[in-house]
């Protein structure tokens, strides 16, 4: 059990000191991310609370794996129901349920920052990067993605595939950057 | 290009979130029972977490992302530290939680006196506190109950329960959410999300003060909530 995990527990307890250990630890990148999709302080700041005060209410939401990607997550799907409050959800949830194997994720998590991974973004080929960030803080669907950039489905598809796996790779440390 | 090539082709932007609602549920149920698609969709993830990543907000300037305002943690703590109350309790039956809502108090009074005093026993006796309050509410002659399928609504003055027996989970990736609509309103307002125990009672005391209120209503939504309702109703309770 990770250290999130272990805070997580405690909370459920309703130990408030836990909860605020938890809030310093990635208050930071839910505020970041909602902001990413928000492009608005105030609204950024009306999902941040909404997150973690979600979380008070109900930790048993958090149903254990890495809690960074768990709450990255849920922000980020929060977020975007305010962008689309008024239109038709995508799809709803970037998939947060399925079992994983914690042990890969954590592999490439583990001492995750946000200045490393903006340097990796980086250094992706640009229409990769473009793809990804469309479809994760714009919300697009693939085929919102080729539409928009006028590129055929399938390019759209390798692109995000092929954008990922390269950015796994170097996140895990097999190819340096 | 056969089924399984589509799917597979499809579970990249599955991971990141960028599939239409019913693509995304066909993935969804092909990387249930397919082993290959499974190892794509766990080696990309981690990659999906790390783009999140890639927005977190850094105290330096020269990054370009700004930092919540310190009013905002000041704004959740206080929240969070006046919280005495626990969500969800666990009476022993149904329905005959009422009748054994006082002996419940009773015991946890009980055993609570017992105890050697410590730092967590003024946290477990709010707890308490708050226990009994709720039993109290939940047993007394003059609340007003309101059943639905599951279960009931409990209004007791301003304080208002969701009580359920057997509620079944919902799927995965979803929770139950409670929405309230005041009086006069003509929109429901969202208010907490839960999830049912998985046997037994599960009680939700709701924030909001049942006197404003015309009517409460539950819906299945996404982890994390809704600000609009996105499925019908399970239950509408008028007040």
């Amino acid at each position: 059990m990770n250290d999130a995990s272990r805070l997580m527990e405690r909370v459920r307890a309703r130990d408030a000191a836990a909860f605020e250990t938890l809030y310093d630890e990635y208050h930071r990148l839910v505020y970041g991310l909602a902001l990413r999709v928000l492009a608005d302080p105030g609204a950024a700041e009306d999902v941040t609370q909404a997150v973690f005060l979600k979380i008070w209410d109900n930790p048993a939401l958090f149903r254990g794996g890495n809690f960074g990607g768990w709450i990255a997550r849920v922000t980020r799907n929060r977020a975007l129901d305010v962008v689309r409050s008024r239109a038709v959800r995508v799809q709803e949830d970037v998939p947060e349920s399925l079992p994983v194997d914690e042990s890969l994720e954590e592999t490439v998590i583990a001492n995750l920052d946000g200045a490393r991974v903006r340097d990796a973004l980086e250094r992706l080929p640009r229409e990769q990067r473009e793809a990804i960030e469309l479809g994760f803080f714009g919300g697009a669907t693939q085929e919102d993605i080729a539409r928009e950039t006028g590129i055929p489905l399938g390019t759209v598809k390798t692109r995000i595939r092929m954008g990922l796996r390269k950015l796994r790779n170097v996140l895990e440390g097999v190819v340096t950057v | 290009m056969s089924a399984h090539e589509e799917l597979l082709d499809n579970v990249a932007a599955y991971a990141l979130g960028a599939l239409p609602p019913s693509d995304a549920a066909g993935v969804e149920r092909h990387l249930r029972t397919c082993a290959e698609c499974r190892r794509e969709y766990e080696s990309l993830r981690p990659a999906v977490t790390a783009v999140a990543y890639s927005a977190e907000a850094c105290e330096t300037a020269e990054s370009g992302a700004a930092v919540a305002s310190p009013l905002l943690k000041s704004r959740i703590m206080r929240k969070v530290r006046a919280e005495a109350a626990p969500r969800r309790l666990a009476p022993p039956a149904w329905p005959a939680y009422l009748a054994a809502a006082a002996c419940l108090a009773l015991a946890t009074v009980t055993g609570l006196q017992n105890l050697s005093l410590n730092d967590r026993l003024n946290r477990e006796r709010a707890q308490t506190t708050q226990q009994v309050k709720e039993l109290a509410d939940l047993a007394a002659p003059d609340s007003k109950r309101m059943p639905f399928h599951h279960g009931e609504v409990v209004m007791h003055g301003p304080r208002l329960y969701i009580a359920m027996h057997d509620m079944p989970m919902p799927p995965r990736g979803k929770v139950y959410q409670a929405w309230t609509l005041a009086k006069g309103a003509k929109r429901v307002a969202p208010s907490m999300t839960f999830m049912p125990k998985a046997s037994g009672t599960t009680l939700v005391a709701l924030p909001e003060a049942a006197t404003t209120l015309a009517a409460v209503a539950i819906s299945v939504e996404p982890e994390g909530g809704s600000l609009q309702p996105t499925s019908k109703p399970i239950a509408l309770v008028a007040l």
